[in-house]
């Protein structure tokens, strides 16, 4: 028996003393807020608790260790009435995205300023750094705990002076923020946020569910249990290509604790994963080729994750070993190994616009480049979790992280051979996906072990697993030519894209399309020859990834142009700003865009920052301190189409019960960007009522509309713009409805959380109950749909649905080169990005500088090698001390048809990262680095050739001669 | 009704080695368990019983004597860095201890265990190389002292013997006037990441500062233990402390030092091309710090 005391209380455990104190918190204390992102190997940092006040890894704490100490786990931190200053600092400071890293975080930030209250920004990184976060670029996280050491101090000091004084101030409501200036944030008290309009969208920053992650309260897939629950395990191929000869499950059967054995022949539909990737299986069946290392065999249920396990394990295939290939570099040549029976090719796409030949004969100058890139994993710190289980209403019923939840059932009803009602899909609270979890298979081996067992089951990849079977980014390998003229006005692009769309479609289909769309960017060409193919390998199946398609391309047409630039002698923000397209102007693509572009506004904003660099670099390399650094500073722009491949017309509801609440209903899945809290922030606002006095139900399809898919950035443009029509629906039904009742005109009524009043006369009041109960009487719906409609704006000719609409951004890095070692520290990212409108400022900064420091890992440090990357310990992300500084610029250029004149913003802020920074490596280095990542051992090797010692000189400026 | 192994906090040294005698080879010393754990979990070794050394009274210290410093196997690397003469005088070792995973592990990861583990890129046992450390081995049968270099076997295996053997101590000597230490380390990214290469040294100069008298240099993953590279520290011996001496004992470094591929980290040659870049700075800085304690005094 173990004692110790548990957040204050005294406890004793019967149990093995060697398990992980994790194990004994998660599964039986069902303590479920301290999480578990890597395979317990001490990776990440999620499952941080608190020993004696010092912050530990319960992964690797046996629960022997614990035995008569002292544990803090964030149950244990504060109440929803009495936050500890630490979370409320996070949700004041918007430090809380997905929220999975986030008790870890908190607990090491406790420690912290347990031990020393007033912590210097260096102490804060170092006792953060081994807390992965990959949502939030860690900014607003050392900023939560600055907020709170500076509370501290505060508090102390009103202690001082007025002893006794109770120090609870206006802090809780301290949500003032600066839009426009940069991450250096000034939080002012505003008071308490008074209701009304323009105040809400823009103001109420406070995150939807925010306290529940904070708290450790939100239950994620994986901490949902029910009663009967058993759990899931995967059979999966550790070859790269393989042909399935046998597959013997007798062994597996006849373990203790193993319930079921499910195999191809188990599938009652299709056995695919329907419309999400046309070419997939759910489980290879016998005589089937396997592809792919992670490829599925079957599904194993058991009564304890260890038994299913056990069980995957005893599970016996027997293969014919294949020939196989990850890399695409002879996958077209006719001979060359066949993959897919139809051929390596999955996709190809072309846009071809003006003569590119004659373009180009114009110019004055001319440049061509071979650029690459590799597989990157999203490393979301959820691992993919999925429950299952049959409804009250004999609903297969699927809760797991998404994309599309409405899609998914449809998907699953096709694999399950059912009608699309006898199907549901919800979507919990989500830790974190950047596109890795649009992956239906999780979905779909859940709902398939539901309609089995008929009883509730459980799938948890493991963290192997999250990197071996869950989609990656496409490497792609593209090689471009641009002209100008002496004068620096572009003339044509050749641009051919080859991709590694990896073993399986996995909406890879669409990608070369994506491809070729953004490697026009948002500038004037007289000529445009662009084409991108999809060609399949045995490397992991490559899907979609914040930016889907274009990231790879800018990179390579960002870099090239810096090139071009460096060539003319031009500064590489006036090239930029030469051919920027106007609003209006025929793209590179053959047709207008039908909303604003912002490019030319995002460039101006980002120039002084610029300016600023290039000073203070060029300053550096002429010093006498340079001895082997070298400064550079780098800009890249881009376009990126947001609201791709969706309907143009969305829909949300909003209804007033019978006891007189107000729920909205939406759908578009919140993993950590925070499109709820939009939603939330735009009814309040059309409604004309604070957010407290509304309920918001998203994202599952039992309850809510059709919202489309979740991805490129279309969420607050298209589900939002519904959600706002809805809202204003809702409040003229309301206000005429009560203008009847009453006999005055609606415009002399005033809408309260619960009631209508007069505005000459607060005493005649109506409650909603009332006019709900008048509404229901009167046959009229107190549900309101409401519709982001843009059918007659957009007529149909543009292709296969992929909506004309772009969001532009900018971003400029300054970095250090050690010459010596090739190694890169970078100083400072500065961004400038059109949003149109920042419903929430403080969000919007926070996905630029997550996305920010996404791309950096993409330029360091992050590769993913098939057949051997295996978790955290060896694909490495950023961590607090990779953050440079960094300044966001959120530029507004109203939409015309968005809510409020909003835009899309997730995923084009990770676009210019890996082009801005490698522009700057590569302008230190004196030498053009063209593929990603750029790590130190491949910047020391390109500049091996060149005369080290005489590398970058001049580097920082923009003019100096290749 | 508990199942699974045994978990005994020993009140003694005798009592620990006692205990790993009495089960015969099926026990097993845990110190802070950051690698145990993991290795346990991945079925790498699965013992009956884990005896917690953390507990036994005293081994939690760092203790400054005539001669030596000496470190309990339960002083963390957190300990390490915060210790006031160390941060003072043994500079290498904190940085060193400072470059282990992050700070949630070194709060409970030891130095001893991280020696133990025998990997030849362990920052503790790179600096404890370089430091001319010595464990004190126990068993039943007894206690010795070894150095350090002399506790591996083999790639990743310890001459020690886990479930008869533990390091109950680690001595160093006491840092004299006109000595210093470096530590140097390069990763991918600058936390929670094993090295691409690490490297430390001391220099000790002579009184008037104007020679080297001793060096000593290790670096890891170059060899399979931290490797101490003897030939440069004896080219080393006389020189002035000087580039062209830091320089010279760089080219030979890189010689000496056989580095291996890792699809992760980095590549031999560029490990190679990182030797005498490292070992150049780690030499400059150890002997800057032995001036500026010669010109301390």
């Amino acid at each position: 028996v173990i004692e110790f005391i548990l957040n204050g209380q005294p406890v004793s455990i019967e149990t093995d003393p060697a398990r992980p104190l994790l194990r004994v918190l998660r599964d039986d204390l069902d303590l479920t807020g301290t999480k578990q992102g890597c395979d317990m190997e001490g990776e990440c940092g999620a499952c941080t608790i608190l020993l004696d006040g010092q912050a530990v890894r319960s992964c690797l704490l046996p629960i022997g260790k614990v035995a008569g100490r002292s544990v803090i786990t964030i149950e244990g931190l504060g109440k929803r009435e009495h936050p500890h200053p630490v979370q409320r600092a996070f949700l004041t400071a918007g430090a809380v995205q997905c929220g999975y890293c986030t008790p870890g975080m908190l607990l090491a930030a406790k420690a912290l300023l347990d031990q020393d209250p007033h912590p210097t920004r260096a102490g804060i990184i170092t006792a953060l750094d081994g807390n992965l976060c990959r949502c939030t670029g860690y900014v607003k996280i050392i900023e939560a705990v600055e907020l709170a050491a500076s509370w501290a101090q505060k508090q102390g000091r009103a202690e001082a002076t007025a002893p006794g004084a109770e120090a609870r101030t206006a802090e809780a409501r301290e949500v003032g923020i600066s839009v426009s200036s940069s991450s250096a944030l000034s939080y002012s008290a505003l008071g308490p946020a008074t209701v009304g309009r323009a105040n809400i969208v823009g103001g109420d920053l406070d995150r939807q569910g925010g306290w529940e992650r904070v708290s450790g309260e939100a239950r994620y897939a994986e901490d949902i249990k029910l009663p009967g629950l058993h759990y899931a395990a995967v059979v999966r191929s550790p070859h790269f290509h393989a042909r399935l000869l046998a597959l013997d499950t007798r062994r597996a059967l006849s373990l203790p604790g193993v319930v079921m054995v499910l195999t191809a022949e188990h599938v009652p539909g299709e056995n695919s994963l329907a419309g999400y990737s046309r070419d997939e299986h759910l489980l290879a069946a016998i005589g089937e080729t396997v592809r792919m290392i992670g490829d599925p065999l079957a599904l194993v249920i058991g009564l304890s994750t260890e038994a299913a396990a056990a069980g995957a394990r005893a599970v016996e295939p027997t293969f014919e070993l294949l020939p196989h290939d990850t890399d695409i570099g002879r996958a077209l040549e006719p001979e060359a190994l066949q993959i897919h029976a139809g051929g390596n090719l999955l996709a190809a796409d072309a846009v071809c616009s003006g003569d590119v030949e004659a373009a180009l004969g114009q110019s004055d100058v001319m440049v061509e480049g071979h650029y690459r890139t590799s597989f990157q994993a999203h490393m979301a710190l959820e691992r993919e979790a999925a429950l299952g289980y049959t409804d009250e209403a004999g609903r297969i019923t699927v809760v797991c992280g998404n994309h599309e939840p409405h899609w998914d059932r449809a998907h699953l009803a096709v694999i399950l051979g059912l009608p699309e009602e006898r199907v549901r899909v919800i979507t919990p609270p989500t830790g974190g996906s950047f596109g890795g979890k649009q992956d239906l298979w999780p979905l779909a081996a859940t709902a398939l072990a539901t309609y089995h067992l008929g009883r509730p089951v459980r799938l948890a990849y493991t963290r192997r697993e999250v990197m071996e079977a869950t989609p990656k980014r496409h490497p792609y390998d593209c090689r471009v030519t641009i002209g100008a003229t002496a004068g620096g006005h572009l003339t044509g692009l050749r641009f051919e894209a080859r991709i590694n769309t990896g073993a399986y479609d996995s909406a890879g289909r669409y990608i070369p399309n994506y491809a070729v769309t953004a490697s026009v960017g948002p500038y004037r060409w007289l000529g445009v020859d662009a084409k991108a193919s999809a060609i399949y390998s045995n490397g992991p199946k490559a899907g979609q990834f914040r930016g889907f398609g274009a990231p790879q391309p800018v990179f390579a047409m960002e870099c090239l142009l810096d090139e071009l630039a460096q060539r003319l002698n031009l500064d590489p923000l006036e090239l930029r700003l030469r051919n920027a397209l106007a609003e209006g102007e025929v793209t590179g693509l053959g047709y207008r865009a039908v909303e604003t572009l912002g490019y030319r506004e995002v460039l101006e904003a980002i120039r002084p920052d610029y300016r600023a660099m290039l000073a203070r670099a060029a300053e550096f390399n002429a010093s006498e301190q340079v001895g082997r650094i070298r400064r550079g500073v780098g800009l890249a722009g881009m376009w990126y189409r947001f609201g791709k491949y969706g309907r143009p017309l969305s829909q949300a509801m909003a209804e007033l019960g019978l006891d007189g609440t107000i729920t909205i209903y939406s759908s578009s899945a919140d993993y950590g960007q925070g499109i709820e809290t939009v939603f939330s922030q735009l009814a309040a606002e059309n409604l004309g009522l604070p957010r407290s006095a509304l309920r918001l139900v998203n994202a599952d399809t039992a309850r809510t509309l059709d919202g489309d898919v979740t991805g490129a950035s279309r969420s607050t443009y298209w589900v939002g713009g519904a959600v706002a029509d809805a809202s204003r629906r809702l409040r003229a039904t309301i206000l005429a409805t009560t203008a009847e009742m009453l006999d005055r005109p609606p415009e002399q009524l005033v809408l309260l959380p619960e009631a209508v009043t007069l505005v000459d006369d607060p005493r005649a009041c109506v409650s909603l109950a009332a006019v709900a109960a008048e509404l229901e009487r009167a046959g009229q719906s107190r549900c309101l749909t409401g519709e982001q409609d843009l059918r007659a704006q957009l007529p149909g000719r543009y292709p296969a649905s992929y909506l004309p609409m772009f969001v532009t951004g900018v971003q400029v890095a300054e970095v250090e080169l050690d010459l010596a070692t090739g190694e890169v520290q970078v100083l400072e990212i500065a961004a400038a990005h059109d949003v149109g409108r920042a419903i929430n400022p403080r969000d919007a900064e926070g996905q630029l500088e997550g996305g920010i420091l996404m791309g950096l890992g993409a330029v360091l440090m992050e590769e993913f090698l098939p057949g051997l990357t295996t978790g955290f310990g060896n694909y490495y992300i950023p961590t607090a001390r990779s953050m440079p500084r960094m300044r966001i610029h959120l530029v507004e250029v109203p939409s015309h048809f968005g809510p409020l004149g909003a835009k899309g913003l997730g995923e084009a802020v990770t676009v210019p990262t890996a082009p801005a920074l490698v522009n700057a490596i590569s302008r230190a280095a004196g030498v053009r680095i063209r593929s990603l990542p750029a790590t130190a051992e491949r910047i020391l090797a390109a500049l091996a050739p060149a005369a080290r010692g005489a590398a970058g000189a001049n580097a920082a400026g923009p003019r100096e001669d290749e | 009704v508990t199942t699974g192994i045994g978990y005994l906090y020993p009140a003694s040294i005798a009592e620990a080695v006692a205990l790993l005698a009495a089960w015969d080879g099926r026990a097993r010393i845990i110190a802070g368990g950051t690698d145990l754990m993991p290795a346990m979990q991945l079925g790498r070794c699965a013992p009956e019983c884990l005896v917690d050394v953390t507990r036994i009274p005293g081994l939690d210290l760092v203790e400054v004597g005539d001669r030596f410093v000496l470190v309990g196997a339960a002083v963390t690397f957190a300990r390490l860095r915060s210790d006031p003469f160390l941060r003072a005088r043994v500079p290498a070792l904190v940085e060193a201890a400072a470059s282990v995973g992050a700070a949630p592990l070194q709060s409970v990861a030891t130095w001893a265990g991280n020696i133990a583990q025998a990997m030849p890129a362990a920052d503790g046992a790179v600096v404890a190389v370089a430091l001319g450390a010595e464990a004190c081995v126990a068993s039943a049968a007894g206690a010795r002292w070894a150095a350090v270099e002399s506790l591996y076997c083999g790639p990743k295996t310890s001459a020690l013997d886990p479930t008869r053997q533990m390091i109950s101590h680690l001595r160093f000597p006491l840092p004299g006037p006109e000595w210093g230490c470096a530590w140097q380390r390069a990763g991918r990214r600058r936390a929670l990441i094993l090295p691409t290469l690490n490297c430390a040294s001391t220099v000790q100069l002579s009184a008037d500062g104007s020679r080297i008298l001793s060096a000593t240099l290790a670096l890891g993953p170059v060899a399979q233990l931290p490797f101490r590279v003897r030939a440069a520290e004896a080219a080393l011996l006389g020189q002035e402390p000087a580039e062209v001496s830091f320089d010279r004992a760089a080219l030979i470094a890189q010689t000496e030092c056989r580095p291996r591929s890792s699809p992760f980290r980095a590549s031999r040659e560029y490990r190679q091309a990182l030797i005498p870049v490292m070992v150049h700075d780690c030499l400059a800085q150890a002997t800057r710090r032995a001036q500026e304690e010669f010109s301390a005094q």
